[in-house]
């Protein structure tokens, strides 16, 4: 369940011209340092509390019914969600934002990927669970198990955006 | 991922987030370099181009993709926008967020540059409810155009506009959200989220 609803089923793909812009304004104006505590400042953040709160109350069931219903509500999105007691794994066959910003030729933040990984992870931490991205660049697994089950993220791991 | 379907809300987040860290010119910044320049770029693109032609274009596409309740009118010396359904300001106020004083800035804070560029001013209104106006002229035309939302219905003369008129930010030929006449914050609920 997504803890915000609007009345559309589906967002606006040009979003994804500002999420993009963003990151490319604070990494151009105050550093990779800077971007990535936006990212992870989200992540722990009053806006995405409802999510680690249920997170926290209903464990990984409750962490794929959200990635299920996110990516649902996501124009062009083609996600495979498989859990199991151990984990939650969420195979990205065709990212949303990568297609739509390639699709209009825009520039993309070569780090951009690397925001599902400090994003989630930081959502994940207030409920004891932690993010790992491999891929990225069109297409990726997350996977989402307990913090100490998992090695640290290798950032070498996720793709340079293009 | 931050996606798109939410987006209005961690947009807002954004704002808070960079003004409490770099401070409100960095916002003003973020709304030009950010929005006006790379996010919207096309936007600009049309409207330098093709003028009032293509702000008809530019927003008749994306208020349509982004499920607004507005009418416009191009005149001859301008253009004009009358929304009574901001789907932006709408996501806010349905969900409970309000985490930056004025959203609503925002729309002025990127349109007015892009406007500044493309060699036009904006004469606009908005109550912090969803609602507001704009009017896109020449800098050398008259505040209000005679040609522009002379039939459609204003959005001022509607229910819901006059109830918060002690709350609603006027720009006069401006370029910037810096060039608030009046106003004040967003009167929306506070968020507990």
């Amino acid at each position: 369940m997504l803890p915000y609803s609007d009345n559309k089923p589906k967002g606006a793909g040009d979003f994804y011209f500002a999420i993009n812009a963003t990151f490319r304004f604070l990494q151009r104006n105050f550093g990779m340092d800077n971007l990535v505590r936006y990212w992870t400042g989200l992540g722990e953040s009053i806006y995405f509390q409802p999510v680690a709160d249920d997170w926290r109350t209903r464990g990984l069931p409750a962490v794929a019914e959200y990635w299920r219903d996110f990516f649902q509500a996501e124009p062009n999105a083609l996600v495979e969600v498989m859990c199991d007691e151990k984990q939650v794994r969420v195979d990205v066959k065709q990212c949303p934002a990568i297609f739509h910003l390639r699709k209009n030729g825009r520039s993309i933040v070569p780090e951009f990927c690397q925001h599902c990984y400090f994003v989630s992870d930081a959502m994940g931490a207030r409920a004891g669970l932690g993010a790992r991205i491999e891929g990225g660049n069109g297409t990726c697994r997350q996977t989402f198990a307990a913090r100490n089950s998992q090695a640290p993220q290798n950032l070498a791991a996720i793709r340079r955006a293009s | 991922m931050i996606g798109c379907y939410d987006f209005c809300g961690h947009y807002e987040w954004t704002f808070a987030w960079v003004e409490k860290n770099f401070g409100h010119e960095a916002l003003l910044s973020y709304w030009k370099e950010a929005i006006a320049d790379d996010s919207q770029l096309h936007a600009a693109r049309l409207i330098k181009a093709k003028g009032f032609a293509g702000m008809e274009e530019y927003w008749g596409h994306t208020l349509a993709e982004e499920g607004a309740g507005y009418s416009s009118i191009r005149g001859e010396t301008s253009f004009r926008i009358d929304m009574h359904e901001c789907p932006s300001k709408g996501f806010l106020i349905a969900n409970g967020l309000a985490q930056h004083p004025d959203y609503c800035d925002h729309c002025i804070g990127w349109i007015g540059p892009m406007m500044k560029d493309a060699g036009f001013v904006v004469d606009h209104e908005h109550n912090h409810l969803g609602k507001c106006w704009w009017v896109f002229r020449r800098p050398d035309a008259p505040r209000p155009s005679s040609d522009a939302g002379s039939t459609a219905p204003r959005v001022e003369n509607m229910p819901g506009w006059a109830d918060h008129s002690t709350n609603i930010d006027r720009f006069d030929g401006a370029t910037g959200a810096d060039q608030k006449q009046t106003g004040g914050e967003d009167s929306s609920p506070s968020s507990s989220k």
